[in-house]
């Protein structure tokens, strides 16, 4: 025949994954229409004042050039993006682009005629921050009262409307344990859940996010849950095998990279077929790795993505290759992210304690005897190299023939 | 009464979707169901405007590819049948549908 048409989510995303990747297709693309926000979150990473935030016309600009270049996964998302009184205008534009539209929000603004509008413009699945199902809990993290309330009431309203609604949890240490009554919540609805142990520095790198996150003591008996799996290791889990596969019920509620096998030796999605872009046009490849790559005032969208130096570099960076961590033998239970490496240990390619910790606790909880990360084990032995130039210099020229 | 020669075919305006290198991913929105097409079919795909019948389409098919009338007519036909059943396309009579 002719002509074939195919079907099934996951086969036709694996190859898609691969095809992106292989092409540097910027397939996914998270785009934060505005920092503004009517919540004050404590954990927030944004800077919620009003430095210059792009015109409804550059946003559309924006939005044509990534149709052109072959994006089809784009998410809106904040601060808060019922705050842009252009965000229909925006919506019906992505619309007319044929793209694959989520949004992330508080919901504390959805109203039935606002959740009609949604669907009118084809928005497929809209996440909501939950931080508890108690009030007293989640409404202290957010500085809003009555804030759960009225999140929990636009839920139903969005669904009457055919979207998809996903909660997302960031766990922190004022929320700890309320991941089973978020759990509940999401299972009495007949809704999806994410539940995320990240807490990230704020954009610029000061640390004021991070008094907020649990210890990784502290984070045990939610390790421990075995309806969690948390401690399971990553499928594949080969020195060569996949990465960012999470369990279930764990996985980042902020960035849009998707996870796939498809990835292979990759770090991750960030810079290889997904991108983050600011509300004041600064293209990055994720929004946990802000290492600006261009910007959407000056340069077009396509010379940023595929010419940009820190963008060729990221996608030079081999898991296999890495200084410290591909010698690591329990990586199978490490979610090391690069951009967590960048802002906390000060190397895109390092290790970093934090998910060698982590790591170390899953893997002693899933039975490895006596779990140690490379990092600790070399630190121990005084052989971490401590030349970021020096091992950088190594991948690039290593992966040329990639 | 229209007969399948004259209905036209256009896209469900419900759907995303994106050619990349070729090759046409579109999801439906509601079930978030993935669908791909091959580079003959995202060719069908991007001339389906609802302003071409199936035998338009297959002339196209014809002009742009190394395929036989009969063929190429066949193939198109199964290929909107089977896209029709995805919900991916609709039917627009010719009385409702735009002048071609």
């Amino acid at each position: 025949m002719t002509g074939t048409l195919s079907a099934a989510a996951t086969p036709v995303m694996d190859r898609l994954i691969s095809r992106s990747v292989e092409k540097h297709r910027p397939l996914s693309v998270h785009f934060d229409l505005t920092y503004r926000c009517n919540e004050r979150c404590v954990h927030c990473y944004l800077d919620h004042q009003d430095h210059g935030e792009l015109t409804t016309a550059e946003c559309l600009k924006v939005l044509e050039d990534l149709a052109r270049s072959g994006t089809l996964f784009l998410t809106f998302s904040g601060g808060e993006i019922f705050l842009r009184p252009d965000l229909y205008e925006i919506l019906a534009a992505a619309r007319r682009l044929h793209f694959d539209i989520s949004l992330k929000t508080n919901a504390l603004l959805v109203t039935p005629e606002r959740a009609a509008r949604l669907g009118e413009f084809g928005v497929r699945r809209v996440q909501i921050s939950i931080y508890s199902d108690l009030p007293a809990v989640h409404d202290a993290i957010t500085k809003v009262p009555g804030s759960l309330q009225r999140t929990l009431a636009a839920i139903p309203i969005l669904l009457q409307y055919r979207l998809q609604v996903k909660l997302a949890c960031p766990l922190m240490q004022e929320n700890l344990m309320a991941y089973r009554g978020v759990i509940a919540l999401a299972e009495k609805l007949g809704i999806p859940y994410i539940l995320d142990l990240t807490i990230t520095p704020m954009m610029d790198g000061s640390s004021g996010p991070l008094a907020h996150r649990a210890s990784v003591s502290s984070l045990l008996p939610v390790l421990r849950d075995p309806a969690l799996q948390a401690c399971k290791p990553r499928p594949n889990a080969q020195p060569d095998g996949a990465v960012n596969a999470l369990p279930p019920a764990f996985g980042s509620a902020v960035s849009s990279g998707m996870e796939s096998p498809a990835y292979n030796d990759l770090p991750c999605s960030a810079g290889h077929n997904s991108c983050y872009i600011s509300p004041y046009g600064d293209v990055f490849p994720c929004v946990q790795l802000p290492q600006a790559a261009g910007n959407l005032r000056r340069e077009k969208f396509d010379d940023i993505w595929y010419h940009a130096p820190q963008l060729q570099r990221l996608r030079a960076i081999r898991e296999s290759q890495l200084p410290i961590c591909s010698r690591c033998e329990i990586r199978s239970y490490c979610e090391r992210c690069p951009g967590l490496a960048l802002m906390e240990g000060g190397n895109l390619l390092g290790a970093y304690e934090r998910a060698c910790a982590l790591a170390e606790e899953k893997a002693r909880l899933a039975g490895v005897a006596v779990p140690v990360s490379a990092l600790h084990r070399e630190r121990d032995t005084a052989s971490v190299p401590t030349t970021p130039d020096a091992e950088f210099a190594f991948l690039a020229a290593d992966s040329s023939s990639h | 009464m229209s007969t399948p020669a004259t209905v036209f075919w256009q896209k469900n305006p419900a759907l995303a979707w994106r050619e990349i290198d070729d090759e046409t991913v579109i999801i439906s929105p509601h079930d978030s169901v993935m669908h791909e097409l091959n580079d003959t079919g995202s060719f069908l795909w991007k001339n389906i405007d609802g302003k071409k019948s199936a035998a338009e389409l297959a002339v196209l098919l014809v002009e742009n590819y190394e395929v036989t009338p009969d063929i190429a007519l066949s193939d198109t036909q199964a290929l909107l049948e089977e896209m029709s059943s995805r919900k991916l396309v609709v039917m627009v009579p010719e009385t409702a549908g735009v002048s071609p």
